[in-house]
């Protein structure tokens, strides 16, 4: 055959069609959008974790040359109340009390930001302080005192248990009781938050620029906090420089913002400076769990339970609180990969004198995961087992799938026992334990610890909202290049590379001839937006529908116009060619200008251009990823140092669009999870001050932080579209309890286990004084 | 907290500008709002994230801690500095050739530290190179990728 066909897209190592503008300084971030008489706003911020305001006093700010208005909730009396679900929600602007520290009071809206916050800082308010509320315990028995007059503090409560989880539990040879905490951490993207808004004085439409992993739901917040109809509201998603969950929430900053420009009639825009987002974007992981595990003689896990708490802040983010999405998916995905029969969880979510709780990557998973391998580990040391061994035992088996965990989640089939296998081999577990023997005896420890992780992906709701399905549009222009729109809202993930991936083999046009548009609501067809590891197998599934529609259109002309049989069409290489007969062939673009420019050649029937909108509604409402990850760590047991000496992981994620990228994204995941595990910690005083307010007391990860990751993929399909399964999350997921448990193997010479999270070096020294 | 405005000349990429400043403005916000150049970053203003990474006189240093009147007489690098005129700089490919990006945003800090280093030491080991990026902190790619791509470019100077 004279044709030579392009590899297929789907599976191969593209590079990206981001990156050009990214590496150049081209591309284009909130804080770089900049029109002419755009005034900046700065808040005025609590101070106090918990008081009654008596007085405001902005006179002083208001006279400040440069300032244009000063607002407070007299001026903006919105809130940001998901009432169907929620006793309380969170003011834009403090109405009448605060109660967390970064709490925005006042919006100064002034020339420049320079001068908007010069006069924030003349803004007068006066407070009669109150006992703040910031102990998870005591909250959960109203103690000291409500966090809201007007509601208990635990606002989100549920139990469940296996029918004759009581009975097996007592009939067990072996039980084991533990406590697990996870401290606040935060997404600490490294674009801070930020709004911008203007309106359109001919149409009086309002824009919105926002930094949001989700441009529809946004207009839909903005659409009802400020009672605008949606037709009238478009959101732009610019460059986002990273989102990581914590920005799929709408802040008060972008209503206040939103509304100004309404108000003001003027453009109006709000950067985030590094404190403001330690103190306000959403805070994570601020769990505790209690734990009971019963098992017999041979390492077999017969039944959990667990008294799941979670701190949720002082107001439930909008539209929700983050404390229910840890909790309430931790307690059914609790038993990970395992096959524990029963299963008893009771969940209390409390207010507290505390920044909101929301999504951070992996929400519920980094908690559960800890939780789950810290047990395996427990079992495994009390009956002098090894660790493998013990996950060998309980792991669900191939043959189980789909398989029905005890609180009745439906697992489809992955690769649990060779993930695990797989990463073993990778970091050489067998030469390890000698080496681990042999350093012991010169008093160096070092630990492995293994964490095989379920990730439940594209699932029906998420932090990304309820809308199940994503939609493509696809246009093919006149001159056969290609503009597809998805609504998506990436932040780094590379969506205009995979999707491109994805058309160009159905279409059969070259990656460069396509054009992947995001983030617009005026032009991506109405979805979910990103998060929830939705966006590959939902995103890339509705891809493939709306591909697979146009590519019978194509082949429908081409069959036309070469006058041959549909079934004999091919494509590939911007053409369409009969089969076997190359020469029988035409352009895409011949077929673009037919349907546009030669309509009277257009088949009998079909419209006239090229569009299609595709959607995809997965059939289940769950598909589990699963891997293994395995963290080597040494700990200096006079300093309490711990440092992630190797890592590897088995990664099953489906069928994979493009290698590069997932390993990309497993590699961040890890370093996030290394933070998670050794580094960052959002720390409050008994003030219910919040005392890590720099990236110098809040510590991310650097460069020498981090090791070499080794990945191995391994493909088990999905039954959805195209087999794709989601798997931005699974590595942060794994990776905290991989290197917490590494730290207690390290340790096991002094018989304690890692139980708290970030392990400090004091905890570390304190284990080892211990002993 | 008047806001005066003092007149600097600034070298920037080879160019110089004639600016109105006040002289509370850091080099970056002069950077991006008075000169237009927005690939330089602002991750934290507190000289911690190294987003904001420019050269002065070759020399890496961070843009938000420094005020742009402090610049005048010093040669300014940026991003846009470091990149052809068309296409990329032997660096910029290995980036894109590596994933060693992938939001953006501490990218072009990361590409002036690197090219830095990499002009300074044309061959440095992997140890070096990590070392030298500790000052920049990335969110999204774990650093793996990035210090590949570092590596790969050893020895290609800077290109056209
Ligand atoms: S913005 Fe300058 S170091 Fe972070
Ligand atoms: S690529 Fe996102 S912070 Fe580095």
């Amino acid at each position: 055959m004279a044709e030579v066909l392009r590899p297929q897209m789907m599976g191969a190592r593209v590079s990206r069609v981001e990156d050009p503008r990214l590496l150049s300084g081209q591309a284009r971030f909130l804080d770089d959008i900049q029109v002419p008489g755009m005034l900046e706003v700065a808040f005025v911020r609590s101070p106090h974790a918990a008081a009654k305001i008596v007085a405001i006093d902005a006179d002083a700010a208001r006279r400040l040359p440069g300032v244009y208005a000063v607002i407070t909730h007299q001026e903006c009396p919105i809130v940001l109340w998901n009432q169907e679900s929620y006793k309380v929600g969170q003011p834009a602007l403090a109405d009448g009390d605060v109660a967390y520290v970064g709490q925005p009071v006042v919006a100064v809206i002034a020339e420049n930001r320079y001068i908007a916050e010069d006069a924030a800082e003349l803004v007068r308010v006066e407070y009669q302080t109150l006992t703040p509320v910031w102990d998870m315990r005591d909250a959960i028995h109203e103690k000291p005192r409500r966090v809201h007059e007007q509601a208990e503090n635990v606002f989100f409560q549920k139990s469940r248990q296996t029918p004759g989880f009581d009975e097996a539990f007592a009939a067990a040879p072996h039980h084991l009781k533990a406590s697990f905490r996870t401290n606040r951490q935060t997404a600490v993207t490294m674009e801070p938050r930020g709004t911008a808004a203007m309106l359109d004085a001919a149409s009086g439409r309002l824009t919105v620029y926002a930094s949001t992993q989700s441009p529809h739901r946004m207009r839909e917040d903005i659409c009802t906090l400020l009672d605008i109809p949606e037709h009238l509201v478009r959101v732009i998603v610019p460059e986002v420089g990273g989102g990581f969950g914590m920005k799929a929430t709408c802040y008060p900053e972008d209503v206040v913002v939103a509304h100004a420009a309404v108000k003001y009639r003027k453009p109006v825009k709000w950067i985030s400076d590094r404190l403001e987002s330690l103190e306000s974007d959403v805070h994570a992981r601020d769990d505790i769990h209690d734990v009971e595990v019963a098992f017999d003689d041979d390492g077999k896990i017969i039944a959990i339970k667990d008294h799941l708490m979670a701190d949720g802040g002082a107001y439930p983010a909008y539209p929700w609180s983050g404390a229910e999405g840890e909790t309430g998916l931790a307690a059914r995905v609790l038993t990970g990969p395992y096959d524990i029969p029963y299963l008893a969880t009771e969940i209390d979510c409390t207010y507290s004198n505390k920044t909101p709780l929301g999504a951070y990557r992996g929400v519920w998973g980094p908690i559960a995961s800890f939780i789950q391998e810290g047990l395996v580990d427990r079992v495994a040391r009390h009956l002098k087992l090894d660790p493998a061994d013990v996950r060998r035992r309980n792991m669900i088996r191939k043959e189980q799938f789909p398989y029905r965990n005890a609180a009745r989640m439906i697992y489809d089939e992955g690769s649990y026992l060779e993930s695990m296998e797989e990463a073993l081999k990778l970091i050489g577990y067998e030469d390890f334990r000698h080496r681990q023997a042999q350093l012991r005896q010169q008093g160096r420890y070092v630990g492995v610890g293994i964490s095989v992780f379920v990730e439940p992906t594209a699932m029906a709701s998420s932090e990304a909202g309820e809308v199940g399905y994503e939609s493509c549009t696809i246009r093919i222009e006149p001159s056969g290049r290609v503009t597809a729109a998805l609504g998506l809202g990436p932040s780094g993930q590379g969506h205009e590379t995979t999707m491109a991936q994805i058309l160009s083999d159905q279409l059969g046009v070259p990656l460069e001839d396509i054009v992947v548009l995001h983030g617009d609501t005026d032009s991506a067809p109405y979805g979910g937006g990103t998060g929830g590891s939705r966006s590959g197998p939902i995103g890339g599934g509705a891809a493939l529908v709306a591909g697979r529609q146009m590519r019978e259109k194509l082949i429908k002309y081409a069959a036309h116009l070469l006058e041959a049989s549909e079934d004999d069409i091919e494509l590939g290489d911007g053409k369409a060619w009969v089969t076997g007969v190359p020469d029988r062939s035409l352009t895409i673009r011949t077929i673009a200008q037919t349907a546009y420019l030669d309509v009277s050649k257009i088949p009998e029937g079909m419209p006239i251009g090229l569009e299609v909108t595709g959607r995809y509604l997965p059939k289940r409402p769950v598909t589990f990823s699963n891997g293994t990850h395995i963290a080597e760590v040494e700990v200096d047991v006079h300093t309490g140092v711990v440092k992630v000496t190797r890592y590897a992981v088995a990664n099953d994620c489906g069928r994979v669009i493009n290698p590069t990228i997932v390993e990309g994204q497993i590699h961040g995941g890890v370093a996030q999870g290394i933070g998670a595990a050794v580094l960052e910690a959002l720390r409050y005083d008994e003030d219910g001050q919040l005392v890590t307010t720099s990236l110098l007391d809040y510590l991310l990860p650097e460069s020498t932080d981090v090791p070499r990751i080794q990945v191995q993929h391994i493909e088990t399909p999905s039954d959805g579209e195209g087999g794709i399964k989601g798997m931005a999350e699974g590595s942060l997921i794994a990776a905290p309890a991989a290197v917490a448990c590494a730290i207690s193997d390290a340790l096991a010479p002094f018989g304690g286990m890692v139980d708290t999270l970030p392990v400090t070096p004091e905890m570390v020294l304190k284990m080892v004084q211990n002993s | 907290m008047a806001d005066e405005r003092v007149e600097v000349v600034l070298r920037v990429n080879g160019r110089d500008h004639r600016l109105e400043v006040s002289p509370r403005w850091t080099l970056s916000d002069v950077l991006r709002h008075q000169v237009g150049l927005t690939g330089t970053h602002v991750g934290c203003e507190q000289g911690v994230c190294g987003a904001c990474t420019v050269l002065l006189d070759g020399e890496p240093v961070r843009s938000c801690l420094i005020f742009g009147v402090q610049a005048e007489g010093h040669n300014v690098t940026t991003v846009e500095g470091i990149t052809p005129e068309s296409g990329l700089s032997p660096l910029q490919e290995a980036f894109r050739k590596h994933h060693a990006l992938q939001c953006g945003y501490c990218t072009p800090g990361m590409l002036l530290t690197a090219q830095a280093l990499l002009d300074r030491e044309p061959n440095p080991s992997e140890e070096t190179i990590r070392e030298a990026l500790t000052g920049n902190l990335c969110r999204c790619t774990g650093y793996q990728f990035i210090v590949d791509a570092v590596m790969a470019a050893r020895g290609q100077g800077r290109g056209a």
